[in-house]
C-alpha cells in the first residue's frame, strides 16, 4: 500500500504492507527517517474516508488508518509546536459543503466557532455509568476530579422525599443537592442539578445517614466520586436499551475502549472500572525517603518509584507524551451523535435518524460547554489549507465510526431527550 | 464443599469473636449531673440520688452501686425509702410516682422499677388537686400518704398503689377542726410537709404552706391537735420522743412546739430567727437530734440542731449554708453550690445513737461531715467524687501500674489528705461481691486550673489518689494562700467553707491538654494550653528547686505571621518548694504559645516529643535541650498562625456584618412603607429559618486550615533506613495527612549525659486523602504492636520480633493503612469514611483476652468514631471485628473525652462530672456486683449479723473502706505472683 507523506511542502512516498503494517513506533520512525526529521517532535495525521483529518499516535489508530486507507494513505506531519489542533476532525472545510449542513438547523451554523483541543489534552470529567442496571429515573454520575483544578463544587442539604412503599406514599428524609458552585466540576458536567436527590455515594445508600455522614463519605471519595441521583428534572432521563440493541451498545462500548487505553493506565489510572477496580495507585500516597547514609541537612530526597507515580497524579497529571498516551481522535460534529449512541446504546434502535438533528443540537450544546475550556490553543491557520483540500467527503452513517474511544464516550456521556 | 468449609471457618471466627469481644456499659464514675433529690434508708444504709434527667442512683458501701432510669425524662423531685424494706418511691416532676425495688437475681441485687402511679382526682377537679407536694412513706411499710397542692392528703396502699379513698384527709375536714378565727376564708395552701410521729405511728403531722400544722390520727380519722403558726411553712421535724415539733419558716425563723399535752392546740415553746435583726432567707429544712439514752450510763448529751438557709438576705443571701449548732459550737457550713438536701446518720443499731455524720448533697458534690471528731472534719467520699471540681480538659489512662509506683503515688496522696477525717465511710449498705480488680489502673485527668488528678480506676469506685498542681511553676494572679478552711475570728455567721468544687480557673493558660506517664520510671509529662510542657519526676521527699525553661521556636523562621493568641506563661525564676509527689524539673515553652496537641515521652531514651498547630519538637530531658524543632505550618494557613483569638474576631466580624445588614434593612424601612418593610423583614427571617443547613462537598487540599496541626507523636525502635538495622525513630502525624519520620541517634549509655542526641529526617508520607492522622503504630515481625518503653526491660512484655519485617500502621480519620518498612509502600488498608461516613475520633491499642481460654488473646484497635460508634479492628490484619453504638453522635464532648485502656475498656464523660465506663472485652469487665438484703422488720432482732449492712456488725468493720481492702488484696496478690513468676507477670503477649 502506498503512503503519501506530507511534511511542510515536502512530499514523500513510500509503501507499507497493508496486511502487516507493524507497530506505530516503527511507522513513526519510518516517517522520521524518510523526512529526515529525526530529532523533532511531530504529530502524524491522516485523512480518513470521511475526509477528516485524524491523528495517528498509537497502534490502534495506525492500524485503523492503514486498513481504511483506500487506495492511498495520506499522511500529514506537523511539528508538535505548530499543530493546529482545530484542524483535526471538526473543522474540515468539506463539512460545510456537504449534506450534513442540511441536516442541521440554522442555530448550529451560527454557533460560535469552537475549537477542540488535542486528544492528549482530553481527560474524562464526568460520565453517566451503569445505565443498564439502574432504574430509568435514576442517574449514576461519576466525577473525575484528578487532574482538575476545578473544585467539585456543590453543596448538599437535608430534605424530604416521597417514596412509594407497601403502605402507600411515605415521606422520608433524604439528601439533596442544594447549590452548585459556578464553574465547578459538578456544574460544568451538566449532569447534576440543584434539588437532585442523592441516593448513593460510591455504591453505598445514603438512607439513614446524616447530612454530615454523607458529606464525609463524599469527601472521602472525592478523588473519584460516584453519586447516584434521582434528578429533579425527569425529562432528561436516559431511556434504557431495549432488548434488540442492548448488546450492540455494549460491544461498541468495549471496542471503543481501544482508542483510549493508555491515558487511563498511565495518567488516569482509575478512569475505568467501578467500583472495586478503583483501588489503583490513583490514591497512592507520596513517600519521600531521605537517604540516611549521609545525615546532612540536605534533603537529598531520592524519590522512590512509588513517589514518582504518585506525585504525578498528585501534581495534576502532567500531559503524557503522545507516544504512550494517544487521546481519542476528535470527532466531526456529525459523529457526536454516535458518541451518544455508544454511551446510551438504546438510541440505536429507537431513533436512528428521526430525531437526529435534535440530538445533535443538544449534543453540540453540551459539547460546547465542555470544550470551551480547551479552546485556548494557538492556531496556525495558514497550514490548514493544504490539508483541507485533501480531506474527502463525509459519510453520515454514524455506525462507521466504531473506533471512537471509550474515553470519549465517558467524557461526553450526554443527556438525550426522546 | 468449599463453601461449607468457608462457612465453618466463619462460624469459628464468629465464636472467637464472641469469646473476645463483648460490649457493656458497666458503671458510672463521678458525681451525677444535676442532682435533684436525695433519699436515705437508715435500715438499708443506702443513699439514693435522683437527677433532673430522671436517673436514680443508689450507693451503699464502696462498690455497692445501683442505677435506674425512669422512662419519663422528668426530674426526680423526691425519693422515699419504705421503712425497713428494700423498696423506694420516687416522685417525678410530671407528678408520677414510681416504685423501685432491689431484687436479688443470681446472688446479685438489681434495681428494678416495679410500679408506677399517678394520682387521679375527682372528675372536673383542677390538676392542682392531685399535684403531689409531700410524700410520707409510713413506717408500717404499707401506706403512702400523698399531700397535694390542693391541700388534700391522699392515702395509697403500697406496693400496689391502691388508693384508699375512705382514708383520704380532705381539706374540708381539716378546716372544720381548726379555730374559725385562724382559718378564716383564706386557703390553707398546699401540703408542705407530712411527718410521722416517731413515737406513735398512728399520728401524722400535716403541715400546710400557710403555716398551719395538724396532727392527724390515722386510726380514728380525725385531727388530734393543731399548731397555729403564722409564718409560711418550709419544713417540719418531729423530735424522736414525739413530744416536740420543730417548724421552719420562710422568714428565716424556726419554732419549737410542744405537742405533749392533751390540748388540741399546742403551744409555742420557742421561736427564733438565728441570723436575725435584718430580714433573712427561709430556713428550708430543720433537723433536731436529741439523744434518748435508755441504757446506763445515763448521760445527757446536748442536742444537735441543723438547718439549711436562714442567712441574712442582704449580706449573705447568696451563700449556700447549713448551720450546725451543738452545745457551744455553732458553725455555718458554707457550701460551693446550692443545697439539694441533707440528712444525719446516727450511730447505733436502730439509728438512735449519737449523730455520726452529716451528709449534704449540693448541686455539684456530696459532702459528708464527721460530727464526732473535733472540728467536724470532712470525710473523703469513696464515690460520687466531683471529677469536675475544675473542668476536665483531658484524660489519660495507664493500665497495670507496678506496685512500687502505686505505693509511692498513694503515699504522696496520703500526705495531701491529712485534713480529712480518719473515720470510715459511714454509709455501709449492701455487700460488694465484685471480684478483686485484676490489676492496678490509673486514670489521670487534666483540669482547667492546671491540676492533674490521679484516680484509682481499678475497680467500681473511682477513688482519688493524688492531686498534682502545675500552677506553682508559673506566676499567676492566684493567691497562693487560698486556704479552704480560712475563718476569720469573730465573724458572724461563723462560716466555714466546705467542699472542693471550684470551677473558676484563675488563668485558662494553665489548663492541662495532654498527659503522658511512664509507669515504670515514674516520669510524667504534662502539657498545657499555653504551649507549656513540663517534665516531672516522682520524688518521695519535698524539694525546693527552680524549673529550667527552654523555649522551642516552632516557627523556624517562617515569616509573615502574627500570633494573636495568649502570651507565654511567666516562669518563676526562684526555686519553688514542691511537696512529695511528682515534681517538675524541666519545662519547654513553645513559641508561639499555642495549645499542645500531641505529647509523648520515652523514658528509656529520656526524650519528650510535643506538637502544636505549628509544628513539633523533640526535647532531651536529661540534657535539657531541644533535639529537634520542625515547623509543619503551611505558609498560607493564616488561621493557625493567628491563634485562638482571631477566630473570635471573625465571629465578631460576622456579627458586625449581620448587624450592618439589619441596619441597612432598617434604613430601607424608613424609606418605604413601614408595613411593607416589616413584611419583607419577616419574609427574610422566615427564609433564614427555612434555609436548610448545607454542607459543601469539596476535596481536601493542602491549603485548608490547620493542616500543619500535629495530631499524634510516636516513638518506635524499628527499621527506618534498612531492614537489617533497627534504630530509634520519632513519628509525627498532622491534620493534613502528612507523616514525618525522624531517625534518632542516641549516644551510648555512658556518654548519654554529654553527647548530643540527634534527629535526621528519614521519611515523609503524604496521604493522598489528606485526612488528619490520628495515630501511628509500628507492628513487629509477628504483627504485634511494639511494646512500651521499659516494658521489656522490666520483663513485662515479650521483646518485639526484630527478625521479621516491621509494618507501619497509619490511622487517619478516614482509613487504616498498613505500610511496609523500611521501604514505605502501601500494603493494605481499611476504609471507614468512604463506606459509612463516620470518621475516627479516638483510637487505642488494646489486648483482648479470650473469656474461654486463659492463654488466647488478640491485639486490636479500639476505635471511637464521630458517630459515637465503637469499633474493634483486628491487628495486624486491619479487619473490622465488631461495632457497637455507644455515645450519641450529638454528644461531641462525650466523644472527645473518650479514653481507652490497654485491655479493651474505656471511659467517656456523660456529663461534666461523670465518666461512663464501658468494656469491649469479654474478659476484662469491671462492673458493680453487690447484694442488698431485706432487713428484719423489728429493730430488736438486729443482734443477728446481717449481710445487708444495716447492723452494727457491718458498721464495726475496720477503718478502711472496702475499696481499699480490695486494693490491698490485689497488692498482696500481685506481690506473691511476682515472687512466684517474675517474668510472665502482666505480660499481655
Amino acid at each position: 500500500m502506498n503512503v503519501l507523506s506530507l511534511y511542510g511542502a515536502e512530499f514523500r512516498r513510500f509503501s507499507v504492507d497493508r496486511f502487516k503494517p507493524g507497530k506505530f513506533e516503527e511507522f513513526y520512525k519510518l516517517i522520521m527517517h524518510v523526512h529526515r526529521i529525526a530529532n523533532m517532535e511531530v504529530m502524524i495525521g491522516y485523512a480518513d474516508v470521511h475526509g477528516d483529518l485524524l491523528p495517528i499516535n498509537n497502534d490502534d489508530n495506525f492500524c485503523k488508518a492503514v486498513s481504511t486507507a483506500h487506495p492511498l494513505l495520506r499522511v500529514f506531519i506537523q511539528r508538535q509546536e505548530e499543530v493546529d489542533y482545530s484542524s483535526y476532525g471538526t473543522h474540515s472545510l468539506t463539512r460545510k459543503k456537504k449534506a450534513v449542513v442540511t441536516l442541521r438547523n440554522d442555530v448550529n451554523r451560527k454557533r460560535p466557532h469552537i475549537r477542540i483541543g488535542m486528544p492528549q489534552d482530553f481527560r474524562p470529567v464526568s460520565s453517566i455509568i451503569d445505565v443498564d442496571i439502574l432504574p430509568e429515573s435514576h442517574r449514576r454520575v461519576r466525577l473525575y476530579r484528578h487532574g482538575s483544578d476545578k473544585p467539585l463544587g456543590f453543596y448538599i442539604r437535608d430534605g424530604t422525599s416521597v417514596r412509594v412503599t407497601p403502605h402507600g406514599l411515605e415521606k422520608v428524609p433524604g439528601i439533596f443537592i442544594s447549590r452548585m458552585v459556578p464553574g465547578g466540576l459538578a456544574e460544568s458536567t451538566g449532569l447534576l442539578a440543584v434539588n437532585d436527590e442523592v441516593l448513593e455515594v460510591n455504591g453505598i445508600e445514603v438512607t439513614g445517614k446524616t447530612l454530615d455522614q454523607v458529606t464525609d463519605m463524599m469527601i472521602a471519595n472525592s478523588h473519584n466520586l460516584i453519586v447516584t441521583v434521582k434528578p429533579v428534572n425527569q425529562r432528561n432521563n436516559v431511556v434504557r436499551a431495549s432488548r434488540i440493541s442492548g448488546s450492540s451498545g455494549q460491544s461498541s462500548d468495549s471496542s471503543g475502549s481501544s482508542g483510549y487505553p493508555s491515558l487511563s493506565t498511565a495518567a488516569a489510572p482509575s478512569a475505568h472500572g467501578y467500583p472495586d477496580e478503583l483501588e489503583s495507585d490513583e490514591e497512592s500516597d507520596i513517600v519521600i525517603e531521605s537517604s540516611l547514609k549521609r545525615p546532612s541537612r540536605r534533603s537529598n530526597a531520592s524519590v522512590a518509584s512509588v513517589a514518582s507515580n504518585a506525585s504525578r497524579s498528585h501534581a495534576q497529571a502532567p500531559p503524557p507524551a503522545p507516544v504512550d498516551s494517544p487521546g481519542p481522535p476528535p470527532r466531526p460534529p456529525s459523529v457526536v451523535s454516535t458518541v451518544s449512541f455508544h454511551s446510551q446504546p438504546s438510541l440505536n434502535s429507537l431513533s436512528n435518524h428521526g430525531s437526529l438533528s435534535y440530538k445533535l443540537h443538544r449534543d453540540l450544546n453540551l459539547q460546547h460547554s465542555q470544550y470551551q475550556h480547551h479552546s485556548s490553543h494557538p492556531a496556525l491557520r495558514e497550514s490548514n489549507g493544504s490539508l483541507h483540500k485533501i480531506l474527502s467527503t463525509m459519510r453520515t452513517d454514524p455506525r462507521h465510526s466504531l473506533a471512537l474511544p471509550r474515553g470519549g464516550v465517558e467524557e461526553d456521556g450526554t443527556v438525550i431527550t426522546l | 464443599m468449599k463453601r461449607f468449609r468457608r462457612h465453618g471457618q466463619e462460624s469459628h471466627r464468629d465464636r472467637i469473636k464472641q469469646e473476645l469481644y463483648q460490649f457493656n456499659k458497666t458503671v458510672e464514675h463521678g458525681f451525677p449531673h444535676q442532682p435533684s433529690a436525695l433519699g436515705f434508708s437508715p435500715s438499708l444504709q443506702l443513699l439514693a440520688i435522683g437527677t433532673r434527667s430522671g436517673a436514680i442512683k443508689l450507693y451503699g458501701a464502696p462498690g455497692v452501686e445501683f442505677m435506674g432510669l425512669h422512662d419519663e425524662n422528668a426530674a426526680v423531685t423526691q425519693i422515699h425509702f419504705l421503712p425497713h424494706l428494700v423498696e423506694l418511691v420516687t416522685l417525678l416532676d410530671d407528678n408520677s410516682l414510681h416504685m423501685w425495688t432491689l431484687k436479688a437475681h443470681k446472688g446479685v441485687s438489681e434495681l428494678l422499677e416495679i410500679g408506677r402511679f399517678t394520682l387521679t382526682g375527682p372528675p372536673g377537679a383542677p390538676p392542682s388537686v392531685t399535684r403531689v407536694t409531700a410524700v410520707l412513706a409510713h413506717s408500717s411499710g404499707e401506706l403512702l400518704l400523698l399531700g397535694t397542692e390542693g391541700g388534700h392528703v391522699f392515702v395509697v396502699e403500697v406496693p400496689g398503689f391502691r388508693e384508699l379513698e375512705e382514708r383520704n384527709i380532705s381539706l374540708e375536714i381539716v378546716t372544720h377542726s381548726i379555730p374559725e378565727e385562724y382559718g378564716g376564708r383564706r386557703s390553707l395552701e398546699h401540703v408542705e410537709s407530712l411527718q410521722e410521729n416517731p413515737a406513735n405511728p398512728q399520728q401524722v403531722l400535716i403541715g400546710y404552706g400557710r403555716g398551719l400544722m395538724v396532727i392527724w390520727d390515722l386510726d380514728c380519722q380525725s385531727a388530734v391537735k393543731h399548731i397555729l403558726a403564722t409564718q409560711p411553712l418550709e419544713s417540719v421535724w418531729w423530735t424522736e420522743d414525739g413530744l416536740r415539733v420543730l417548724s421552719s419558716h420562710s422568714d428565716g425563723s424556726y419554732c419549737r412546739w410542744s405537742v405533749a399535752g392533751l390540748d388540741t392546740q399546742s403551744e409555742q415553746e420557742k421561736s427564733e430567727v438565728p441570723y436575725g435583726h435584718f430580714p433573712c432567707k427561709a430556713i428550708s429544712k430543720v433537723i433536731h437530734v436529741t439523744l434518748v439514752l435508755f441504757s446506763p450510763p445515763l448521760r445527757s448529751s446536748p442536742p444537735f440542731l441543723l438547718f439549711s438557709g436562714g442567712m441574712p438576705r442582704a449580706s449573705y443571701g447568696d451563700r449556700h449554708c447549713i448551720t450546725v449548732i451543738h452545745s457551744k459550737t455553732h458553725v455555718a457550713l458554707d457550701f460551693t453550690s446550692r443545697i439539694i438536701d441533707f440528712f444525719v446518720i446516727r450511730d447505733g443499731p436502730d439509728q438512735a445513737g449519737e449523730p455520726s455524720a452529716l451528709v449534704v448533697l449540693v448541686e455539684e458534690e456530696l459532702v459528708v461531715i464527721d460530727l464526732q471528731t473535733e472540728g467536724w472534719p470532712v470525710i473523703q467520699t469513696p464515690y460520687l467524687v466531683p471529677l469536675h471540681c475544675s473542668a476536665i480538659t483531658c484524660s489519660h489512662h495507664v493500665s497495670a501500674i507496678p506496685l512500687k509506683l502505686w505505693e509511692r503515688v498513694l503515699s504522696a496522696g496520703a500526705l495531701q489528705n491529712t485534713h480529712y477525717s480518719k473515720k470510715p465511710w459511714p454509709i455501709t449498705g449492701g455487700l460488694n461481691l465484685s471480684p478483686d480488680p485484676p490489676q492496678r489502673d490509673l486514670l489521670l485527668t487534666g483540669h482547667e486550673d492546671g491540676t492533674v488528678r490521679f484516680w484509682d480506676a481499678s475497680g467500681v469506685c473511682l477513688y482519688p489518689m493524688y492531686k498534682l498542681s502545675t500552677a506553682g511553676v508559673f506566676h499567676t494572679d492566684a493567691d497562693p494562700n487560698d486556704n479552704m478552711n480560712q475563718c476569720t475570728e469573730g465573724e458572724w455567721p461563723p462560716f466555714r467553707k466546705v467542699g472542693c468544687f471550684d470551677p473558676y480557673s484563675d488563668d485558662p493558660r494553665l489548663g492541662i491538654q495532654k498527659i503522658h506517664l511512664c509507669k515504670y520510671s515514674g516520669y510524667l509529662t504534662v502539657a498545657g494550653t499555653a504551649g507549656q510542657i513540663l517534665v516531672l519526676e516522682l520524688n518521695d521527699e519535698s524539694a525546693e528547686q527552680a524549673v529550667e525553661a527552654t523555649v522551642a521556636d516552632l516557627l523556624q523562621g517562617q515569616e509573615g505571621f502574627r500570633w494573636k493568641g495568649h502570651t507565654r506563661l511567666e516562669v518563676r525564676e526562684e526555686p519553688v518548694l514542691f511537696p512529695p509527689g511528682f515534681q517538675p524539673f524541666a519545662l519547654v515553652q513553645c513559641q508561639p504559645p499555642a495549645v499542645v496537641t500531641a505529647l509523648t515521652l520515652h523514658s528509656e531514651w529520656k526524650l519528650v516529643a510535643f506538637g502544636t498547630s505549628h509544628g513539633f519538637g523533640l526535647y532531651d530531658y536529661q540534657q535539657k535541650n531541644n533535639v529537634l524543632v520542625r515547623c509543619t505550618l503551611n505558609p498560607s494557613d493564616q488561621l493557625a498562625m493567628e491563634g485562638p483569638l482571631s477566630r473570635v474576631k471573625s465571629i465578631k466580624k460576622s456579627l458586625r456584618q449581620s448587624f450592618r445588614r439589619i441596619r441597612r434593612s432598617r434604613v430601607s424601612l424608613r424609606k418605604h412603607h413601614l408595613q411593607d418593610a416589616n413584611a419583607r423583614l419577616e419574609a427574610e427571617l422566615a427564609e433564614m429559618e427555612l434555609a436548610p443547613v448545607q454542607r459543601k462537598i469539596e476535596a481536601r487540599s493542602s491549603d485548608d486550615s490547620f493542616t500543619g496541626l500535629v495530631r499524634t507523636l510516636y516513638f518506635a525502635d524499628t527499621f527506618l533506613s534498612d531492614s537489617s538495622h533497627n534504630t530509634p525513630s520519632l513519628w509525627a502525624g498532622t491534620n493534613g495527612g502528612s507523616v514525618f519520620a525522624y531517625q534518632l541517634r542516641l549516644p551510648s549509655v555512658e556518654r548519654r549525659a554529654e553527647d548530643l542526641v540527634t534527629a535526621h529526617p528519614a521519611k515523609e508520607i503524604q496521604l493522598m486523602h489528606r485526612a488528619p492522622v490520628v495515630a501511628i503504630l509500628v507492628m513487629d515481625g509477628h504483627g504485634s504492636p511494639l511494646p512500651e518503653p521499659l516494658e521489656v526491660a522490666h520483663d513485662l512484655a515479650r521483646s518485639p520480633d526484630m527478625q521479621g519485617s516491621h509494618h507501619l500502621l497509619v490511622i487517619s480519620e478516614e482509613q487504616f493503612k498498613v505500610f511496609t518498612l523500611p521501604k514505605v509502600s502501601a500494603k493494605m488498608k481499611l476504609k471507614l469514611t468512604a463506606i459509612d461516613g463516620s470518621r475516627v475520633r479516638r483510637v487505642g491499642v488494646a489486648w483482648f483476652g479470650s473469656s474461654c481460654s486463659e492463654d488466647y488473646g488478640e491485639s486490636g484497635l479500639t476505635v471511637l468514631t464521630n458517630q459515637g460508634d465503637l469499633h474493634v479492628v483486628s491487628l495486624p490484619g486491619v479487619k473490622m471485628q465488631v461495632h457497637h453504638p455507644c455515645i450519641r453522635r450529638e454528644d461531641v464532648s462525650g466523644i472527645a473525652s473518650c479514653v481507652f485502656t490497654k485491655h479493651g475498656q474505656g471511659f467517656y464523660l456523660i456529663s461534666p462530672s461523670e465518666f461512663e465506663r464501658f468494656s469491649l472485652s469479654a474478659r476484662c469487665v469491671v462492673e458493680p456486683r453487690s447484694l442488698v438484703e431485706v432487713p428484719h422488720q423489728t429493730p430488736t432482732s438486729l443482734s443477728r449479723a446481717q449481710p445487708d449492712g444495716a447492723s452494727e456488725y457491718r458498721y464495726e468493720q475496720p477503718e478502711r473502706s472496702s475499696a481499699r481492702r480490695v486494693m490491698e488484696h490485689a497488692l498482696l496478690n500481685d506481690e506473691s505472683e511476682y515472687l512466684r513468676n517474675p517474668v510472665d507477670k502482666l505480660s499481655p503477649v
